[in-house]
């Protein structure tokens, strides 16, 4: 009872940001009345993809300060297991996203038991190689179709299918995902007042500390980034049943594992809006930047420039991201 | 059955030996003071009585168990809790998140935690600090607010490692206050590290003197303070000249035994 009513109480927050979250959420739920094109239609689905991957990369990096760029391979492992499962036994995705999860989780237990006896930037580097590793196993792997990777869009559209999730409109993902964005956000918000909430944030202030109060820190970090894993795999499944295609390459590259750990950040890493933010600010601006300047004025690559701008001058200004600037004005006011 | 006991604690670093076969016992309720010069060992000897240092040879029992072998955070789940020396104030726990952190080791209840945390903040007068963030409070509140910390654990045994260093002495006066009414009224043990020698002779009931990781000392205030080698080792003729604890006699014999 108390677990439900942390999940929903947002107290704590100025009045003035609920009123902004209320307003936007109320603007998510009416967004597709008044999409004019398909294009921002998928571009909103990304939003709320990557602000769930980053959600659950916040749990361990932004509130544990572990910085993991990793994530990649559970997006892929979770991704697989929902078009595997699909493809060869045409089991629906309500069963194949919990197996995904559970698999995920197993494989976090197995690599977060040695990588967090690292600290800092070698646990990052140790996170990235194991993503790598298995990204290439994958490639060669023939079962899960090896370099190529799978495919599980139909050759005709049947009626919405609710059990495996092919849907000929985005409009049916929009709002599949944006409950899903819902209870994630509902998560977090009880995540970050639970005990192992605010044990993660005395570890990532000091460790030596966080022991001498009692706190199995190892242990500690293996379960959030088992929570983390869960998280981000759900949201793999998913993933794939949207875009329909997946390749190893794609789906388990560096580049999806940075972006995820990069949104957070920049939103602000270890605050509730951070991911929300960060995702809000980059999925549209890389969009639209590949979609104007990319492919209509031909300079491939320039979305990549404008958000490696936009890291530097947050990560010069305030460490702790958009989210960071905000408090710090708010703590000066107040004084 | 006395409450900690340790026998025989060394403790090294490579060719160093941090605590030479350190051995005492302390009661339920008592206030000891652990002195002795820089590198003398008093924090290395801390660490391993609360498991952040594998111990090299050695046993500590607490309230009857061997508690030799275990880690930081069983010892802290056990009821033994510590202050750091050093702490840097980071992060963006407010003073009662803080102190929340602590109290969360024995419930998993929110409200819980958080009464705790306010039972202790009051009772240590920090309350009106609860929405800081502690690196916003200037340092005597700083290292009261450590104290609850270690309090929100619920321990029995405390170890308090220099509290009061860069105090000035209306400070010193208020932490030491803290730190009686910890031990007479919460029944904690507490045990003291202090460079501060008008707080440690104070509120010490006994007081424990290392000396390149030795122990050379061990007595009531009144007799360490005349201690010809702990004078000699640490607290300096000066101290002892101002204080008219020198004794003429025990300096001569101290001359006979120099190491």
């Amino acid at each position: 009872m108390e677990t439900l009513k942390n999940a929903v109480d947002f107290s704590d927050f100025p009045r003035i940001d609920l009123v902004i979250a209320g307003a936007v959420a109320f603007l998510f739920l009416i967004f597709p009345l008044f999409s004019a094109s398909s294009f921002a239609m998928a571009t909103m689905i990304q939003f709320f993809m990557f602000s769930l991957y980053g959600m659950g990369w916040n749990t361990i990096g932004g509130y544990g300060g572990q910085v993991d760029l990793g994530k990649a391979q559970y997006v892929g492992i979770g991704a697989y297991t929902t078009a595997v499962m699909l493809l060869r036994w045409d089991i629906p995705f309500w069963v194949s996203m919990p197996v995904g999860m559970g698999i995920a989780v197993i494989w976090s237990f197995i690599i977060g038991y040695p990588l967090f006896r690292l600290k800092g930037h070698y646990f990052a580097i140790a996170t990235i190689a194991t993503s790598l590793v298995l990204k290439d196993l994958f490639t060669v792997w023939s079962f899960v179709g090896a370099a190529r990777g799978l495919e599980i869009s139909p050759i005709t559209y049947p009626p919405p299918d609710y059990m495996r999730l092919i849907f000929k409109e985005d409009i049916y993902y929009y709002y599949l995902i944006l409950g899903f964005f819902f209870l994630g956000l509902l998560y977090m918000n009880w995540f970050r007042k639970s005990r192992l909430g605010f044990q993660l944030r005395c570890i990532k202030d000091n460790e030596d500390m966080a022991r001498s109060l009692g706190i199995n820190v190892h242990w500690a970090k293996i379960k959030t980034y088992a929570i983390a894993t869960a998280f981000v795999s759900m949201v793999g499944s998913f993933h794939v049943c949207y875009i329909k295609v997946i390749e190893p390459v794609d789906i388990m590259s560096l580049d999806l594992s940075i972006l995820i750990a990069l949104m957070a950040m920049l939103g602000g890493a270890g605050s509730l809006w951070g991911p929300i933010i960060g995702a809000g600010v980059l999925i549209p601006l890389r969009s639209y930047l590949k979609e104007w300047l990319g492919a209509a004025a031909g300079l491939v690559g320039i979305d990549l420039i404008f958000y490696a701008l936009i890291i530097m001058i947050v990560s010069a200004f305030e460490p702790r991201g958009i989210w960071g600037i905000v408090e710090k004005v708010r703590r000066r006011k107040r004084r | 059955m006395a409450f900690l006991e340790v026998q025989n604690l060394t403790k090294t670093f490579g060719g160093l030996r941090a605590n030479d076969s350190i051995s005492f016992s302390l009661e339920r309720e008592e206030l000891i003071g652990l002195i002795g010069p820089n590198g003398a060992g008093k924090t290395t000897l801390f660490n391993c009585i609360c498991g952040h240092h594998p111990v090299t040879s050695g046993r500590i029992i607490f309230d009857g168990q061997d508690v030799t072998a275990l880690k930081a955070h069983a010892m802290a789940r056990l009821g033994i809790g510590r202050t750091f020396q050093v702490y840097a104030a980071t992060g963006d726990l407010t003073v009662l998140e803080k102190v929340m952190v602590g109290c969360f080791l024995h419930t998993r209840s929110r409200s819980k935690a958080r009464a705790c945390a306010e039972e202790i903040l009051g009772d240590l007068k920090l309350f009106d600090l609860s929405d800081y963030l502690v690196s916003e409070l200037p340092v005597a509140a700083q290292k009261r607010v450590v104290m609850a910390m270690a309090l929100g654990t619920q321990p029995r045994l405390l170890l308090l490692d220099e509290v009061a260093a860069g105090l000035n002495t209306p400070e010193i006066e208020e932490i030491m206050a803290s730190i009686r009414h910890v031990n007479k009224d919460r029944g904690v043990t507490v045990i003291l590290i202090e460079h501060v020698m008008e707080m440690v002779m104070k509120v010490s009931e006994r007081i424990i003197v290392l000396d390149y990781g030795a122990k050379i000392a061990e007595g009531p205030p009144e007799v360490i303070a005349k201690d010809s080698k702990v004078i000699k080792a640490y607290l300096g003729e000066r101290y002892a000249k101002e204080h008219g604890t020198i004794d003429h006699r025990s300096s001569i014999n101290d001359q006979n035994q120099i190491r």
